[in-house]
């Protein structure tokens, strides 16, 4: 899902440069406007490191196609929204700019499919589904994340001269297979925040958000 | 926050963290031996797209020049974590904002 330079027509790179910086200001934002607990500075580190880390795993899937696992869904559970798209807004940077993983004038296409789309989305998927089973709503999270924010990779190159404006083969290809393989990035995401549901249900974005509601409240 | 309490404290996520890193070059090969390419490659070779490459990265692929490559790929990997670490530690801490 990394698009490496050429793949997409300079007006478009600007575009989503352009869309990305306003909404990763916005994140900013919201973040000094709240404001974070000194103890989940860590977990965001952490978090960052972990799905840098976990990204270098492709799934080495026989026949040809496959793709490694993205984390936008496990960022935004644990993170939040906001802090969860600067983590992988972090990822992503440092992929682009110390591996050569994704290139430099497709960077702001890059960080609106992995750090925006797929973290917002399966931000409020969480957040609607948990109310029923925090499993499910993981799993299709992570599930669904994945597959917008590989759409818009396909939105973003079909638009593009190279791919030879055929935004109706690009989306297609980039839907239909991130959308199979997105179950993967759906198990590990239910996995991952099970494991912590369980053992340290309290650095969830969640629980940490209703933690604090309830101590206003009380105030 | 200093570095001790930091390692003892989070030594769990750490771990889990070292171990991806460890298992990275058996998946780097295991992705080589299956001819690993995603969906983004297919869409491009079906249109006849192809890249340009305007800069290579410092670790260009996630290898290191001169290191071969299975040790690479770990090197890469450890250098890419810590990095990865440090710069949203940082920005966490730049941004973070008052609260209480």
């Amino acid at each position: 899902m990394h698009i490496p330079d050429g793949f997409l027509d300079m007006n478009i790179a600007l575009v989503y440069y352009v869309l990305t910086a306003i909404v990763v200001g916005i994140c900013i934002y919201k973040i000094k406007k709240d404001g974070i607990n000194e103890k989940r500075v860590p977990i965001a580190g952490l978090v960052a490191a972990g799905i840098f880390a976990a990204q270098m795993l492709n799934w080495p899937i026989p026949g040809g196609t496959s793709a490694h696992f993205v984390g936008g869904a496990v960022a935004a559970i644990i993170l939040g929204p906001f802090l969860g798209c600067i983590a992988m807004t972090s990822v992503v940077v440092i992929q682009a700019l110390v591996f050569g993983d994704g290139g430099i004038t497709t960077l702001g296409t890059n960080l609106f499919s992995m750090a925006i789309v797929d973290v917002f989305v399966a931000y409020y998927i969480y957040k609607f589904l948990s109310k029923k089973n925090t499993k499910i709503a993981a799993f299709v999270a992570g599930w669904i994340g994945i597959t917008l924010g590989a759409i818009n990779t396909g939105i973003a190159t079909g638009l593009s001269s190279t791919f030879q404006y055929s935004i109706n083969t690009t989306v297609p290809i980039m839907g239909i297979w991130h959308g199979a393989l997105g179950i993967i990035e759906g198990l590990i995401t239910v996995a991952v925040i099970s494991y912590i549901e369980k053992n340290r249900s309290d650095i969830l974005y969640i629980s940490d958000e209703a933690q604090n509601k309830a101590r206003g409240e009380k105030r | 926050m200093n570095f001790k309490n930091f390692v003892i404290e989070h030594k769990q996520a750490l771990l889990v963290i070292l171990v991806a890193i460890i298992l990275s070059p058996l998946f780097a090969l295991a992705a080589d031996a299956v001819g690993y390419s995603e969906p983004l490659e297919k869409s491009a070779e079906h249109l006849g797209a192809e890249e340009s490459p305007i800069y290579g990265g410092i670790l260009p692929d996630y290898s290191v020049p001169g290191i071969d490559s299975p040790f690479g790929t770990f090197l890469a990997g450890l250098v890419g974590s810590i990095v990865t670490l440090i710069i949203m530690l940082g920005v966490t801490m730049a941004i973070k904002g008052r609260r209480n």
